[in-house]
């Protein structure tokens, strides 16, 4: 039984669980830092506990700071959230060490997905299809360039010891393969200080598909369908969908399963994404595992439009001890969701944004969800995630859902700084993300017509509201008088009430 | 009686006069503005459109149909209207590179002076003395990025 609940998270998600946890009447603490003391996450919580100074690193990402704070508080257990401490193992270590519950699957666990070549290597044990490679006979610049031809080009090295691109190099057919071997090995030396290199197949124009599952503490396995995360920016996910779309049902079929076996061969326990990148079309199409994420995901809130389960419940009840009592069979996907991320940002210089968001107002409306983590009036600093709020619609079809989201990110009202909301309408209205031709690479490709100026007309539009507010703003006493007695007027409820007699 | 104001936005000015809801942007066909419950609605030149605007100090922001502007505005009296004693007036209104510094600790300066330049998405933003006074420190360099609540300069009275 859980009964106060330390969300050590802030933003849009730590509102997010602590929603849930009112439904179900569980306390919850909230954690901020010094610039968050006012932040909304505070407010709605129960209690809060500081956690130290705006830096990250000494608060958020502070464990012992972290672990204090639920001490202080009473807390029998901590939901990480995303980002920040969720995927810590030596968290969530800590976290039991102090007899308090971690909302997510064991230490050991994550340390064991947190390892990519640990990852793939128990995974592919367990029969899911991993990306084509293998490791050379011996780190020999002659035993590499033979490993490259066997898998085939075009290839990607990668160091053994890496992660973060570091250490890779693509080899195509007209490349110099030991001059690749050199240079990706001595960047590894650098990075890592171990140059030992493996080779990959590269998989291009992949779709990134991704399979929710969730797992007891009595060996239940579960899936909750896919999602489709291929609109994305430097491995940054900007638009989700759920279900995939033209995705053939038996290869749908073959991607959960692959999920489940994954899950099982690492002893998963709690919510979990399992990420593949998906090659080819139709039934023939190929994926790959790509990693096992051991935590809630951003985009969770789609496959709760399309499940109809709540995924920070389902979250509670695991770590609670209880069994999952889903019927497999029975979880179908209900219309289509789309989720977009709206972020304080420069789309086109990809810079996060800071300032004051002197106007701030979300969309409302039948089947639209917006997850945020801001208010109006707050400012929005440089120190954490530029994630303003997440914009989740739900439709009875794909067409209609892209037609909502547009709508709704139209009304999106957000002034104070520079956000990607025109950017997210562009890509709504290609070709490619409407018949589902885009990859991975596809936001990366097109930026300069993702980004372009607004039409003229627009910007036409734009300046004469400036120029009337500015000139309203600045116009003589008498006038500002006038402009105020008029409005009073018309909020003055006796003037309102026409003509009356006692 | 009209105003008249110069906005700029992205590197593009024009300038504007504005006489009751009319608004007549670089000597072209007007444009009728009205406002209700803080939006605002753009007809004339064969078009409607609805956007809304707020505006921190030289800055008036906008947007419509998502896509978000920031238009610098001068004129005399927007000038007066910026220059109240407000200390935000001492930080950027959106994260910027700093231009050029005009002024150094010991200086005097008088109400409205231009104290920095910044540049944020091509256009100049001027950070301007919000009354006057002597310049105790200096806390931003040229080329430095600057976020919103960073303190760039200190007055004394």
């Amino acid at each position: 039984m859980i009964r106060r609940v330390l969300i050590a998270n802030r933003g849009e998600i730590a509102r997010r669980v602590i929603r849930t946890c009112k439904r179900l009447g569980i306390a919850t603490v909230a954690v901020y830092s010094d610039v968050d003391a006012g932040a909304p996450h505070v407010r709605e919580a129960d209690a809060a506990e500081p956690i130290g100074p705006a830096p990250a690193t000494e608060s958020y990402l502070d464990i012992e700071n972290v672990i204090d704070a639920a001490r202080r508080s009473g807390a029998d257990a901590v939901h990480p959230g995303y980002g920040f401490l969720s995927e810590n193992a030596a968290f969530a270590d800590a976290c039991e060490a102090a007899g308090l519950i971690f909302i997510g699957p064991p230490g050991g666990v994550i340390r064991r997905l947190g390892s990519k070549s640990g990852a793939r290597a128990a995974v592919a044990a367990a029969g899911v299809p991993v990306v084509p490679g293998e490791t050379p006979k011996t780190q020999e610049p002659d035993d590499v360039a033979a490993a490259v031809a066997r898998v085939g080009v075009p290839a990607v090295l990668k160091a053994s010891a890496g992660g973060g691109g570091k250490g890779m190099r693509i080899v195509r057919a007209d490349a110099n393969v030991h001059e690749a071997i050199t240079a990706a090995r001595s960047e590894a030396e650098r990075a890592f200080g171990n140059g030992a290199l493996y080779v990959e197949r590269l998989i291009e124009r992949a779709r990134h598909i991704e399979v929710q599952v969730i797992a007891d503490w009595h060996g239940n396995y579960f899936h909750l369908l896919e999602r489709d995360c291929t609109l994305q920016r430097r491995h940054q996910k900007v638009i989700e969908e759920a279900p995939a779309p033209r995705l053939d049902a038996r290869v749908r079929a073959r991607l959960h399963e692959a999920a489940l076996a994954a899950a099982r061969a690492v002893g998963y326990v709690n919510a979990g994404t399992v990420e593949f990148l998906l090659e080819g079309d139709g039934p023939r199409a190929a994926f790959y595992f790509l990693e096992m994420n051991t935590r809630l995901q951003v985009e969770h809130p789609i496959t709760e439009a399309i499940t109809g389960l709540d995924l920070v419940h389902l979250q509670l009840h695991v770590a609670a001890g209880e069994r999952l009592t889903i019927d497999q069979k029975n979880v179908r996907a209900e219309g289509h969701a789309i989720e977009a991320r709206v972020y304080a940002e420069d789309s086109r210089r990809l810079l996060p944004q800071s300032g004051r968001l002197i106007h701030y107002r979300e969309p409302e409306g039948s089947g639209i969800r917006v997850d945020s983590g801001v208010v109006n009036g707050q400012t929005i600093t440089v120190h954490y995630d530029p994630l303003l709020a997440k914009v989740i619609v739900h439709a009875d079809s794909r067409d209609r859902a892209i037609a909502m989201m547009d709508d709704a990110l139209a009304r999106f009202e957000i002034l104070g700084l520079l956000h990607n909301i025109a950017f997210l309408r562009r890509l709504l209205a290609r070709d490619e993300m409407r018949d589902v031709r885009a990859h991975t690479r596809f936001i990366e490709e097109t930026i300069a017509e993702l980004t372009t100026a607004p039409p003229a007309a627009t910007v036409r539009v734009a300046a004469a509201i400036a120029a009337f507010t500015a000139a309203r703003a600045a116009a003589p006493v008498t006038e500002t008088m006038g402009a105020t007695d008029v409005e009073s007027t018309a909020l003055d409820p006796w003037a309102l009430l026409g003509r009356w007699e006692l | 009686v009209a105003t008249r104001l110069h906005v700029s936005f992205g590197g593009q000015n024009s300038t504007a006069r504005v006489q009751g809801n009319e608004v007549v942007l670089d000597e072209a066909a007007p444009l009728v503005v009205t406002e209700q419950d803080g939006r605002c609605r753009v007809d004339g030149a064969g078009l409607t459109a609805d956007g809304v605007a707020a505006a921190t100090g030289d800055v008036v922001w906008v947007t419509v149909a998502g896509e978000v502007f920031a238009f610098t505005v001068a004129d005399h009296a927007t000038r007066q209207r910026t220059s109240s004693r407000d200390q935000d007036a001492l930080t950027p209104p959106m994260s910027a590179t700093v231009v050029r510094v005009n002024v150094a600790p010991g200086d005097t300066v008088r109400d409205g002076d231009v104290l920095i330049a910044l540049e944020a998405m091509k256009m100049e933003l001027p950070i301007r003395a919000p009354r006057d006074g002597v310049v105790r420190a200096v806390h931003c360099r040229p080329g430095e990025l600057v976020q919103p609540g960073d303190v760039l300069i200190e007055l004394d009275d």
